[in-house]
């Protein structure tokens, strides 16, 4: 093994930030039970950029949302460093995210009234922190936001605005980023760009990842892929390529 | 089309819920003041008829025309002879006359009821009025009260009264019934009481029947009665059937329903006003939430026509749905007004009222309603009609509704409203003080108004901007709810313009009713520097009191048998002289000379007014603006004349007094200015009594208390002095200060219970338009709690956005109603001392910030709730 794989070994293989075990969520839908997720268990190492994938349908979101704590499992616990954030009440969930987890969305990440440095600073100004200014300065440099950072989300492009997405999670160094479908809206030389910058900040400032995707592409920038169907984890791969990737999903939807 | 529309209707229901509750109160107003007149107008006519119809025939004697040269007309009254011409004709059964004249009834503590002394009549076996409770009174010791008269003195059936007869000696008199005396202004104000015919005639020295009653024979018609009665009677009197007496009664009870129905219906008008503005509002914004959905409908091929019918389909669905639920909302609180508000017109002795519903209360309760909400919505379903079917496929959500511009046009055109409109404040201020200046000044108010609707938007932000600057500071809600509010400042501007109605109406009203209270008092001060103020009963000779009482006055001096009760007995006076809780004791006597000359050439003889007053200082206790010469010259043979009698004359003139023994030559020490205490001709006592030999006693008396004085002490003084003289009339200056104080509160709290209900409308047009912004920012809400934002700090941040749009509407209100409220009453009163009432407008504020915080409840409820997940994963 050289020594760039063994690198991400190690960061795989550190504690990890996130425990899922036994995760199960129902939905009642006209009546029927649907199972969204039917008893997950997974970790997600400190430092590591972990791709959650499968087809539609499979349930990636719903774990997603039950991990950042956003949605309610069914049954099963999921703990966040030493929290156990299942079966923790709404403002004790709220603080939690607010404090401890960053968040990437597919799309509608900006509040359009504020501009592209107002929308990095939210989370801290709602939670009355101080601004790292020196971290502010390195990501905004980082991301290439300098120039826009008066600008309201309406005046960004699709890439841009995500990338002011990404400033705000990494910004106060949460312990965990959950980024659901992140390039889904933008096109593959923007989408790159973001995920290049996730991967770096993943190897350079130690964040844990998560990230939802089903695009194969976007999973080979990871560290690890997790293989989500019928509400279950059927299989893991390290290391990925597009083209590995996109044959183990291709072999899932086949099965 | 049609289908569509309901269809889209019924999934969007929640969204009109609170427009419908606008166009309902508004409904609600109209069509309950329509019952609410309607009903009582019934009534009242049903009770008049009931009563005028009871006899056949109603003779009255004609007022004789005012001759100035045969000085007052002897009181019209038909003889006892005229009665008896009636009683004889063929055509009447049997007829009866009414005596009246007045008395002075004593209250409960001995003191003379009312400020002029009320009526007395004898009411004849045949009469239109009757016994309500109890019986007539039958013998010399009896007496039956007007209802009225009974509520406002306490007396009731049982009860023993005191009444003096016209040499003020008191008579008992046991109360065996009340009657019902209809709403004669000279009944219910004055009080009027009923005794028997001889009782009548001893108690008031009045002579003849000021109205006789009659029955028609059998075989004969009303008609043929009243006009045998005519023919019998001549030329000077007036005889109607029951009927038509009645029904000309009932008109004319009618004109006051129908002033307090158009009183009524302006408030309804301005109700309606608010809710058009909040229907407006909310179709605009529905109507920008929908492009995609008018755009999918233009590309499955709809017209830009059914795009437009669509809307207003929808706009009438909604208008008459809501209009039907507002009549029958108004219908209840007519009935309810009807029910404990008949009092108000005297109408009826309080039984139960008919509920009068008529076809044209209902139809423009429901006209009203669906035609203001369609019209309201014309500018949004054109606008519909623009979206381009291209819209459908576009996805940007992030730019909608973010609109920051204002075209200079708009500022151009609202800062011009402005200048016409202070231009206009500044020509009313200047010109005279009349009529036009109020109506300059209610234009300039209109064209203001303009102003804030076009430059709202501008205004929105410069306040939020101000505001947000301590906002900011606060919190992270706070801060939010500021950037907010801006996002869409037409929006804002509209909702918050519906409040500005209401609050720069109200503030006005409380701006002229404060301004008007502090220049009274001013006035009272200045004028009447004395705190008491003692004056006999007036009284007037004749019942219809088409009479002055100062002509009352020329005939007391003149020695006839008339009681002098005009003047205020000597020994009050000497007995508040004595007294050492008082310091001064200064007297009144007026008296007119009819002047040969005229004063503008018309031919109208003028009356001189000439007056004097005892112990008083003229130039300290009753100080004047001076046009020429000065008040400390005055002494006998000298005069001060106001400038409107100087007739050129300055100090040092001489001016020739008219007396009726001989013109006296008088020099003129001052002349006043107009409108100031002297008033007329004042002369010095000694030179009164020359003018005016005939003349004792004094028409006023002024008291003021010793320095130092216990205010108590002082009452029970002044109060001692006039224990023998009940008629004489005390009035206190504090008191009267605070009786007028409390007339303009009613009047105030009944015009705010009236505006209230057009803020309610415009509170309602926040929070809906709350509410549909919280439903277009759904993802926003989930995506600032996914990031940590709690549901209570989301909460805040929309109930600090009401509470700023109301702030900003109730503020600019608050500012146009003082400006305008200051302007209208210095138009019409001069020498305004504006009054700005902090207080109450302090409590606008705090109502502005807690309609604020109820708005929010709703919308916030909403946002608060929505789930985190679904919403982020909608669309």
């Amino acid at each position: 093994m050289s020594d760039t794989t063994v690198h991400p070994q190690a960061r795989t293989q550190s504690p990890p930030v996130v425990v899922a075990r036994g995760l199960v969520k129902t939905f009642e839908t006209g009546g029927s039970q649907v199972h969204a997720l039917a008893g997950v268990d997974v970790d997600f190492h400190r430092g590591a950029f972990t791709a959650i994938m499968g087809p539609s349908g499979s349930g990636k979101s719903t774990l997603m949302h039950c991990l950042a704590g956003l949605d309610a499992p069914t049954s099963g616990t999921v703990h966040l460093g030493r929290t156990p954030i299942t079966g923790l009440r709404d403002r004790d969930l709220t603080l939690l995210r607010r404090d401890r987890i960053g968040f990437i969305f597919q799309s509608f990440n900006l509040l359009p009234m504020l501009t592209a440095e107002q929308n990095i600073l939210l989370p801290s100004q709602i939670a009355r922190r101080s601004v790292d200014r020196e971290r502010f300065e390195h990501i905004v440099e980082v991301v290439g936001l300098r120039d826009r950072l008066g600008h309201l989300p309406a005046k960004l492009s699709g890439g841009q605005q995500q990338r002011v997405a990404v400033a705000r999670a990494l910004l106060n160094a949460p312990e965990v980023v959950y980024a659901d479908e992140p390039t889904g809206n933008l096109d593959s030389r923007s989408g790159a760009e973001v995920l290049r910058f996730l991967r770096d900040s993943a190897r350079d400032l130690q964040q844990t990842i998560v990230m939802v995707t089903h695009d194969p592409v976007a999973a080979s920038y990871a560290d690890r892929v997790v293989f989500l169907r019928d509400g279950s984890i059927v299989d893991e791969v390290t290391e990925p390529t597009a083209e590995l990737v996109s044959a183990r999903l291709l072999k899932l939807e086949e099965a | 089309m049609l289908r569509t529309t309901l269809a889209g209707l019924r999934l969007h229901t929640s969204r009109y819920v609170t427009t419908a509750l606008a166009i309902l109160l508004g409904v609600m107003f109209v069509t309950g003041t329509m019952v609410f007149a309607d009903t009582l107008e019934s009534d009242y006519e049903s009770s008049v008829m009931g009563s005028a119809t009871s006899v056949d025939a109603i003779a009255e004697p004609e007022e004789p025309e005012f001759d100035p040269e045969a000085g007052p007309p002897p009181p019209a009254v038909f003889g006892e002879e005229d009665l008896q011409r009636v009683r004889d004709l063929d055509e009447v059964a049997d007829a009866d006359g009414r005596v009246e004249g007045q008395a002075v009834l004593l209250d409960s503590d001995g003191r003379a009821f009312g400020m002029t002394p009320p009526a007395a009549l004898s009411l004849g076996e045949v009469s239109r009025f009757g016994a309500s409770e109890g019986t007539l009174p039958s013998g010399g010791d009896e007496i039956a009260l007007a209802t009225s008269t009974a509520g406002e003195s306490g007396f009731g059936v049982g009860d023993t009264v005191t009444v003096l007869d016209p040499d003020q000696e008191e008579r008992e008199f046991t109360v065996t019934g009340l009657v019902e005396l209809g709403i004669d202004p000279s009944y219910t104000m004055g009080g009027a009481m009923v005794l028997d015919r001889a009782a009548a005639e001893e108690m008031t020295g009045a002579a003849g029947y000021v109205e006789i009653d009659a029955l028609a024979a059998e075989g004969h018609t009303d008609e043929e009665a009243a006009d045998a009665m005519a023919a019998v009677l001549g030329g000077g009197s007036d005889v109607r059937t029951g009927e038509q007496f009645g029904l000309d009664m009932a008109q004319e009870a009618g004109a006051d329903t129908a002033m307090m129905r158009v009183a009524l219906l302006l408030f309804a008008f301005i109700a309606m006003f608010v809710a058009a503005i909040v229907i407006y509002n909310t179709f605009a914004i529905v109507i920008a939430q929908r492009q995609r959905e008018m755009a999918l409908l233009r590309c499955v091929g709809a017209k830009r026509s059914q795009v437009f019918g669509s809307v207003l389909a929808e706009s009438t669905v909604v208008g008459l749905v809501s209009s039907v639920l507002g009549v029958l909302a108004g219908i209840g609180v007519g009935m309810l007004g009807a029910r404990f508000g008949s009092g108000l017109l005297g109408s009826g002795a309080g039984g139960p009222v008919d509920l009068v519903l008529t076809p044209a209360a209902v139809l423009s309760g429901l006209a009203v309603g669906t035609v203001v909400t369609v019209v309201s919505a014309l500018i949004p379903a054109l606008r519909a009609t623009r979206v381009s079917p291209l819209a459908a496929l576009r996805t940007s959500s992030t730019s909608a509704g973010l609109d920051k511009r204002t075209g200079w046009l708009r500022t151009a055109a609202g800062l011009a409203a402005f200048a016409a409109s202070a231009l206009m404040v500044w020509l009313s201020l200047m010109g005279e003080t009349t009529e036009t200046g109020m109506m300059i000044v209610t234009v300039a108010a209109l064209t203001a108004f303009v102003g804030v609707v076009v430059l709202g938007p501008l205004l929105v932000r410069g306040i939020v901007h101000v505001a947000g600057l301590v906002l900011r500071r606060t919190g992270v809600a706070s801060m939010l709810a500021v950037d907010n509010s801006t996002r869409n400042p037409k929006r804002a501007a509209t909702a918050m313009i519906a409040l500005t109605v209401g609050a720069t109406l109200i503030t006005g009203y409380s701006v002229v009713s404060a301004s008007t209270e502090s220049t009274m008092n001013a006035v009272f001060e200045e004028q009447f520097p004395v705190d008491y103020q003692l004056s006999p009963q007036f009284a007037m000779d004749e019942p219809t009191g088409g009479e002055p009482a100062e002509e009352a006055a020329d005939e007391d001096g003149s020695g006839t048998d008339v009681p002098e009760t005009e003047t205020v007995p000597e020994g009050v006076r000497s007995a508040l002289a004595s007294a050492p809780e008082i310091d001064q004791v200064m007297g009144q006597r007026t008296d007119f000379i009819d002047g040969e000359g005229s004063a503008d050439g018309s031919g109208m003889p003028m009356s001189l007014m000439v007056s004097a007053y005892t112990d008083t200082d003229l130039a300290t206790d009753m100080p004047s603006e001076l046009v020429s010469g000065d008040l400390e010259d005055m002494g006998p043979g000298r005069v001060a004349l106001s400038e409107d009698y100087a007739d050129g004359l300055t100090a040092g003139d001489t001016f020739t007094l008219p007396a009726e023994d001989g013109a006296i030559d008088l020099e003129v020490a001052a002349v006043t200015e107009e409108a100031g205490q002297i008033h007329g001709v004042v002369l010095d006592p000694q030179d009164f009594d020359q003018a005016f030999p005939g003349r004792t006693g004094d028409d006023m008396l002024y008291v003021r208390g010793a320095p130092g004085a216990d205010p108590s002490e002082l009452r029970t003084a002044v109060h001692d002095a006039v224990d023998d003289h009940p008629t004489v009339q005390v009035a206190s200056m504090a008191e009267m200060k605070n009786q007028f104080s409390e007339v303009l509160d009613i009047a105030f709290y009944t015009i705010a219970a009236m505006l209230a209900l057009a803020i309610l409308i415009a509170v309602f047009g926040i929070s809906n338009t709350m509410a549909l912004s919280v439903l277009e920012r759904t993802r926003e809400s989930a995506l600032l709690r996914a990031l940590g934002l709690s549901r209570a700090q989301l909460r805040r941040m929309l109930g600090v956005e009401a509470v700023l749009l109301c702030l900003i509407g109730a503020l600019i209100g608050i500012t146009l109603g003082v400006v305008f409220g200051w302007a209208g009453a210095a138009s019409v009163l001069p020498d305004l001392i504006l009054t700005v009432p902090f207080a109450q407008i302090g409590v606008f504020v705090a109502i502005a910030v807690v309609a604020g915080l109820l708005a929010s409840i709703m919308p916030a409820r909403r946002a608060a709730r929505t789930s985190i997940t679904g919403s982020l994963a909608g669309e």
